[in-house]
């Protein structure tokens, strides 16, 4: 018997039982669709915690004051001043020296972070200002610039916003050359950096300018030889977890702490990120096993109609067989049917589930605390794979009711009363 | 050469740890051009007689052989060709495919059997004229009686060109009316050369055939 006409009379009974077929048929869907809205939110999120933690580049190196012992991701992820052990500890111009000795550091930019107010265009806010060193602040910056110059040596009054003070901030956007005053001085921009995107960083919202003016500025007290936080570019990206751990050594040996009485953190956000990844990963994994039970669940739905309909129709299984069916063909019949199932729920269900996908982004709901809306990511690839995948467990799901119909007894099947 | 030929064949079903003597002995010949009738009260052995003379089933003794061939040297795939395209079926009920229209079941044999395109339907057009549905071709089971769905299934088991057209209680389920039109048409059929094997245990039905064999307890009654 030829392809098509199996298919056709498979189709013929999809058709007639058409009640029975949508149940199924349902089953299908509401497994594909959960896999495909759980993989591309999995995916949304990954890529979300990507974007998040890229702003940092991966061979950057932070050194904090205040250390406190992070039980998680989730604490060391928000690592600031506010939340460590003592506001009143700075790192120090000896620190900065220490960490310049490390063998495999590229830069070292002594920050000096606060908070200043700010007046502009009779709009008046309070800005988290960031003081560089303006010789390296260049060679180290990851987000770049959208318009101007960075700030170089010799600035005095000039300072450069980031994207979203710059657009978002205020009634008059900030443009180039723009007066603004802050903690009571006057300034000019010279340049805006472009959107980052990242978190924790601030560099969207914050200000930059040379490290001394910013120790006037800031409403926090930071002396000459202090700084809030040290930033190291590594000379390699592949150094970063050894840098790490020899900056931690030499630190507590030159500030004579140990790990008990540690006072400041060294972070390296590209090992966040790897952590991070796999966090999500993992959980991605294990709410995509949750779906597949749903899949699994059409499965057997899939295997229970097919079980029904070979027993409803032992008797056309018979006149089949008496008119010269052989095995194979009763076989791909049921299997196409089966199949037929797989993939109408896998269509549907992949049209539902990307739906829901689409959907997330508005419902606003907050990504496991990582500040971030969650989003989804629907890819070409989650889509053939749930629609191969539905066809695949239809066709299984049937083989073991076709292999029964195929090797029933036409006597015996022609027999069977309805 | 006779189309069928049972020699002394004997069918033995176990039924847990009886064994039920289906046919004891059986020998009976069908000749190419006979329309002969098998009789007998239920229980005779007369449904699993026609199972032989079908290739559904093999016996457990004795010979049975199709054009001078013996079944029980076949395998399951040379049965199912001698099923398919040397013998054309006619059961008592539920003989239709109940999902496809009338002239689709009429192609259904010749579809398993791979013919052309053209000839399915140029055969299957003519088939149901043959019975005179040539008007219900589009008609599905359900929306046939019980005689009309007799008339398709004789035209589906005439579809493949067999030699031997074996019915089983074909006029079982019919009112009077119906069931003399379907034996007209075994007995038209018949005589344009159709060799037909009707089993029934009705007298009247049985009449309309050329011979009757009257079996009793699994074998012919002398």
């Amino acid at each position: 018997m030829k392809l098509l006409d199996i298919f056709l009379l498979s189709l013929s009974h999809v058709k007639k039982s058409r009640m029975r077929s949508w149940l199924t048929i349902v089953g299908v869907i509401i497994g594909v669709a959960s896999v495909v809205a759980i993989i591309s939110i999995g995916q949304g999120m990954q890529e979300n915690v990507q974007q998040r933690l890229g702003g940092f580049g991966a061979d950057i190196i932070t050194v904090i004051p205040g250390y406190f012992r992070a039980t998680g991701v989730h604490s060391e992820m928000h690592t600031d001043r506010s939340v460590s052990t003592s506001s009143s500890i700075n790192l120090s111009d000896r620190d900065y020296r220490v960490i310049k000795q490390v063998p495999g550091v590229l830069y070292v930019n002594g920050l000096v972070s606060g908070k200043a107010d700010l007046k502009y265009d009779n709009e008046k806010t309070v800005v988290s200002v960031t003081g560089v060193d303006t010789s390296v602040w260049r060679l180290m910056d990851t987000t770049g610039l959208d318009e101007g110059r960075y700030l170089q040596a010799g600035d005095s009054n000039s300072i450069v916003v980031g994207y979203n003070l710059a657009h978002g901030t205020f009634l008059q956007p900030i443009t180039l050359n723009r007066p603004i005053t802050i903690g009571g001085k006057n300034f000019r921009v010279v340049g805006i950096l472009k959107q980052s995107g990242g978190f924790g960083g601030g560099s969207d919202t914050g200000i930059y300018m040379p490290s001394e003016i910013a120790r006037d500025v800031i409403t926090e007290k930071v002396s000459n030889n202090q700084f809030t936080s040290i930033v190291i570019k590594a000379s390699d990206a592949t150094l970063v977890e050894y840098l790490k751990a020899d900056i931690e050594q030499k630190l507590m040996s030159s500030r004579q702490v140990n790990p008990r009485t540690k006072d400041f953190t060294v972070i390296a956000s590209a090992l966040i990120r790897e952590q991070m990844s796999s966090v999500t990963q993992t959980l991605s994994f294990f709410l995509s096993a949750i779906a597949a039970v749903s899949l699994l669940v059409g499965a057997i739905g899939i295997a229970n109609t097919m079980f029904m309909s070979v027993m409803e129709r032992t008797k056309q299984i018979g006149l089949l067989k008496a008119m010269g069916a052989g095995e194979h063909e009763i076989m791909k019949l049921f299997l196409i049917e089966s199949g037929i199932f797989g993939l109408v729920g896998g269509i549907i269900g992949v049209i539902f589930g990307a739906t829901i996908s689409l959907l997330i982004p508005y419902l606003g709901i907050q990504a496991l605390g990582f500040g971030g809306d969650m989003r989804a990511t629907i890819t070409t690839g989650t889509i053939f794979f749930a629609l191969g995948f539905s066809v695949v467990i239809g066709i299984l799901s049937g083989i073991i009711p076709a292999r029964h119909a195929a090797r029933m007894r036409p006597v015996d099947a022609l027999r069977y009363d309805q | 050469m006779n189309i069928i030929e049972l020699e002394n064949v004997w069918k033995i079903y176990s039924m847990g740890e009886v064994e039920v003597h289906a046919l004891k002995g059986l020998s009976l010949k069908v000749k190419p051009g006979e329309f002969l009738a098998i009789m007998g009260p239920s229980g005779s052995g007369k449904s699993t007689a026609m199972n032989m003379i079908g290739c559904l089933d093999i016996p457990t003794k004795g010979r049975m052989l199709h054009e001078g061939q013996d079944i029980a040297a076949l395998n399951e795939k040379e049965l199912v060709k001698i099923r398919g395209k040397k013998i054309g079926f006619v059961f008592q009920s539920h003989n239709l495919y109940p999902t496809l229209n009338a002239i689709e079941n009429v192609q259904l044999p010749m579809r398993i059997h791979e013919f052309g395109e053209a000839e399915i339907w140029d055969k299957s057009e003519e088939l149901l004229g043959l019975v005179g549905l040539s008007g219900r071709a589009r008609h599905y089971p359900s929306q046939m009686s019980g005689g009309q769905s007799q008339r398709v299934a004789i035209a589906r088991a005439l579809s493949t060109n067999p030699l031997l057209l074996l019915a089983d209680e074909p006029t079982g389920n019919l009112d009077t009316e119906a069931g003399k039109e379907v034996l007209d048409i075994f007995s038209q059929l018949n005589s344009r050369g159709v060799t037909v094997v009707m089993i029934t245990h009705d007298e009247k039905t049985a009449a309309r055939a050329n011979r009757i064999v009257r079996m009793i307890d699994g074998t012919i009654a002398s």
